[in-house]
């Protein structure tokens, strides 16, 4: 068993016009017992910053705990909030100190940045930056996310219509995961307000 | 220097010991190449990113910035290639301000390999390192473990064969700009054509005494193959929406570097 | 995305295996001076890495060292042993005898042979002691010879060297002496291979020369040999 089935998570983020949209399931296992059916993978950096962590449960709380820290710290220093593609650097900076004892996270970051243009970024467990203008996808079923994502992302969707396919790709892509699933959380931001709707899942 | 954390790996390899798998890194099974010509380095990269057999990034950026007039490629686990590059670019800027002098490739090099080879070959990053100074043009590639060769052209990564074959085949000593640009290009074409952890697009990087010309996606082969002409769309309300929770933001907003005194505090 | 799990990788496979010079290097005394003679072959497993190597490694301006074994220890130790030496050479403000040379070496190889994978000729010529040749194989042993010959292709020129090794040869009849010598072992070995280099050290300098490998002796067996047609 690889230590990502341990708890199960789908995480999708994708692009839109002047905004940006981060879902999760909601599952939270031990291998295949259900534990909880309400469990956030999605943390809020602050009005314009999401951070998604897949993954094991026990180092996304441990590492949104050290993200919360650190950007109370930036904000303090700095009088400002972090940009995302800097937060990004800090994320991959953090999981790289530990190279060779790897937080076991692969984390997605979706935020608005200057001019409310959208940044998107993934990493692998140890914090390989790969930047994205379209989707990313991270959890136990990377290969059902992309290829959802693959066919049914457009360019310059509207946020209504991007929360539309988002949440179909994550929906239909978690139902060939066994580990995921169980409804789903999608957040939407766009330069004014940031939705979160909750969404309807199978529960098997 | 560097500074990493151990903490974990007491944790993880109990984890291992009792049959837990550890995930594997995005690597890029690339296909690098660097060339010396007339004037200067040509160096060469594909553009895909891997994790396992699932291509992670179409379109990623091989060549890195070292110094303005030094770049490196580079393969092997990604999250190496991208940091010690880094490391030893920020070294290298520092000391140009001590020095106000040109960074010498050799220095770029001599970097490179201690940090690898303090690190017995477990920060996995397989480098071309090219750059022109004022001794000329300086072609390198470093081994994960800390070797280093000096030659005319050279390849590295998994589709370093299908690269090197093209090379010893075209190679000439004094080559122009355009010919050494054209044969960079064909062997990486042949590290993506015919090797599977290669593949998408070229990038070319020329760097030629007080230039560089840094040509990202030379050749973009990424088109897709098949658009639909009229695309799956979903209508309003498509999804069964359980909750909805709309938080209006305040009608501020924070321009970079100047202190405001409306900051939100949660 | 990156926790899929890993297949057959055979990229980790290719990155973890050590570069190494699976080599034949030689040294040899002659009358007032040393050659030092190598192949030019770093191999990755099956792959030939570098074709034109040069193992032949200044320690100091009168000191070389023939390196066989893993690339990155030797390519590392060498420049240890050359940065001890500049200092060495600064505080001393004559010229580095070759046995001191040979000692620095001796010293980084032996504390630390559970690291290192690195057998090492040192050769090299000063005024006191005239031209001389160190062994140091392996564990960290020392040991001054007439000759020496090290690397996976000197198992194949054992004979050879033990019956034309001759004292007092000239500084040519020494060259070619370590040539030939190399080329055999080129010719059998598979690790061995490309040009052969040289460099000749007397107390006039450092000479450096190499035979590209069209030029390299060819013998019993090998395409083009002329024992191969006479046989046909």
């Amino acid at each position: 068993m690889s230590i990502f089935e341990y708890n199960g998570s789908a995480i999708i983020g994708m692009a839109g016009k002047e905004c940006v949209a981060i879902g999760s399931d909601l599952r939270f296992g031990v291998q295949f017992q259900t534990l909880a059916t309400d469990y956030q993978k999605i943390y809020r950096i602050h009005d314009k910053l999401y951070l998604g962590l897949a993954g094991l449960g026990t180092d996304a709380q441990t590492l949104a705990a050290r993200f919360k820290f650190k950007h109370n710290m930036y904000k303090l220093r700095e009088e400002r909030d972090i940009r995302p593609s800097t937060f990004g650097q800090l994320v991959s900076s953090t999981l790289y100190e530990k190279r060779f004892g790897p937080y076991f996270c692969s984390p997605v970051v979706a935020g608005l940045d200057k001019d409310n243009v959208p940044y998107l970024c993934g990493m692998d467990t140890i914090g390989a930056i790969e930047t994205a203008k379209d989707f990313m996808v991270a959890g136990t079923a990377p290969d059902s996310l992309y290829g959802m994502c693959e066919s049914m992302f457009r360019p310059d969707l509207e946020p209504e219509e991007l929360f539309e396919v988002l949440s179909q790709c994550l929906l239909a892509g978690t139902d060939r995961d066994a580990l995921s699933g169980w409804g789903a959380i999608v957040h939407v931001i766009t330069k004014d307000k940031t939705n979160s709707r909750t969404l309807k899942g199978r529960m098997d | 220097m560097a500074g990493f954390n151990f903490d974990l790996c007491k944790r993880n390899s109990f984890l291992e010991s009792k049959g837990v798998k550890a995930p594997g890194y995005t690597k890029t099974g690339t296909t690098i190449a660097g060339v010396i010509f007339k004037d200067g380095v040509v160096l060469g990269a594909d553009t895909r990113s891997t994790a396992g057999s699932t291509v992670a990034d179409k379109n990623c950026e091989k060549i890195h910035f070292i110094a303005p007039n030094i770049y490196c490629c580079g393969a092997g686990t990604a999250a190496d290639t991208e940091n010690v590059t880094g490391m030893v670019a920020s070294q290298l800027d520092l000391h140009r301000y001590a020095t106000g002098r040109e960074s010498r490739v050799v220095t770029a090099m001599t970097l490179l390999k201690s940090h690898l080879f303090r690190y017995q070959g477990h920060v996995s990053a397989a480098l071309v390192l090219g750059g022109v100074d004022f001794r000329g043009p300086h072609l390198f590639t470093v081994y994960p473990h800390g070797s280093t060769d000096s030659l005319p052209y050279c390849t590295m990564g998994s589709g370093s064969l299908a690269a090197m074959a093209v090379f010893e085949s075209g190679y000439k000593d004094n080559m122009s700009r355009d010919e050494a640009v054209s044969l960079v290009d064909r062997a990486i074409q042949a590290g993506i054509w015919n090797d599977l952890g290669s593949g998408s697009n070229v990038d070319i990087c020329i760097i030629t005494k007080g230039k560089v010309d840094y040509l990202r996606n030379y050749k973009y082969f990424m088109d897709k193959t098949y658009v639909r002409k009229f695309p799956v769309c979903y209508p309003p309300g498509t999804t069964t929406v359980v909750r909805e929770k709309m938080v209006a933001l305040k009608d501020v907003d924070v321009i970079e570097g100047e202190a405001s005194e409306a900051m939100v505090i949660d | 995305m990156a926790h899929l799990r890993q297949h057959a990788d055979e990229f980790e496979a290719e990155l973890k295996q050590a570069v190494s010079l699976g080599t034949t290097i030689m040294a040899a005394s002659f009358d007032g001076g040393v050659v030092l003679g190598a192949d030019s072959r770093t191999s990755t497993g099956n792959y030939v890495a570098n074709r034109v190597t040069d193992k032949l490694t200044p320690l100091c301006e009168n000191v070389y060292v023939c390196r066989s074994g893993s690339a990155a220890d030797t390519q590392n130790m060498a420049a240890y042993v050359q940065y001890y030496l500049q200092q060495h050479r600064m505080e001393l403000d004559r010229e580095v005898s070759v046995s001191v040379a040979a000692n620095l070496a001796k010293q980084l190889v032996y504390n630390n042979k559970n690291m290192l994978q690195a057998g090492l000729i040192v050769a090299g010529f000063d005024k006191k002691e005239g031209g001389s040749v160190f062994a140091l194989p392996l564990g960290g042993t020392l040991l001054q010879v007439p000759f020496a010959i090290g690397g996976s292709g000197s198992a194949y020129i054992y004979g050879f060297c033990d019956k034309f090794w001759r004292p007092n040869m000239s500084a040519e009849e020494a060259k070619k002496f370590v040539v030939q010598a190399v080329s055999h072992a080129m010719a059998r070995d598979g690790s061995s291979g490309g040009c052969i280099r040289t460099v000749v050290i007397t107390k006039d300098g450092v000479r450096r020369d190499f035979v590209p490998g069209s030029n390299v002796p060819q013998h019993y067996g090998e395409l083009g040999a002329q024992y191969a047609t006479a046989m046909a």
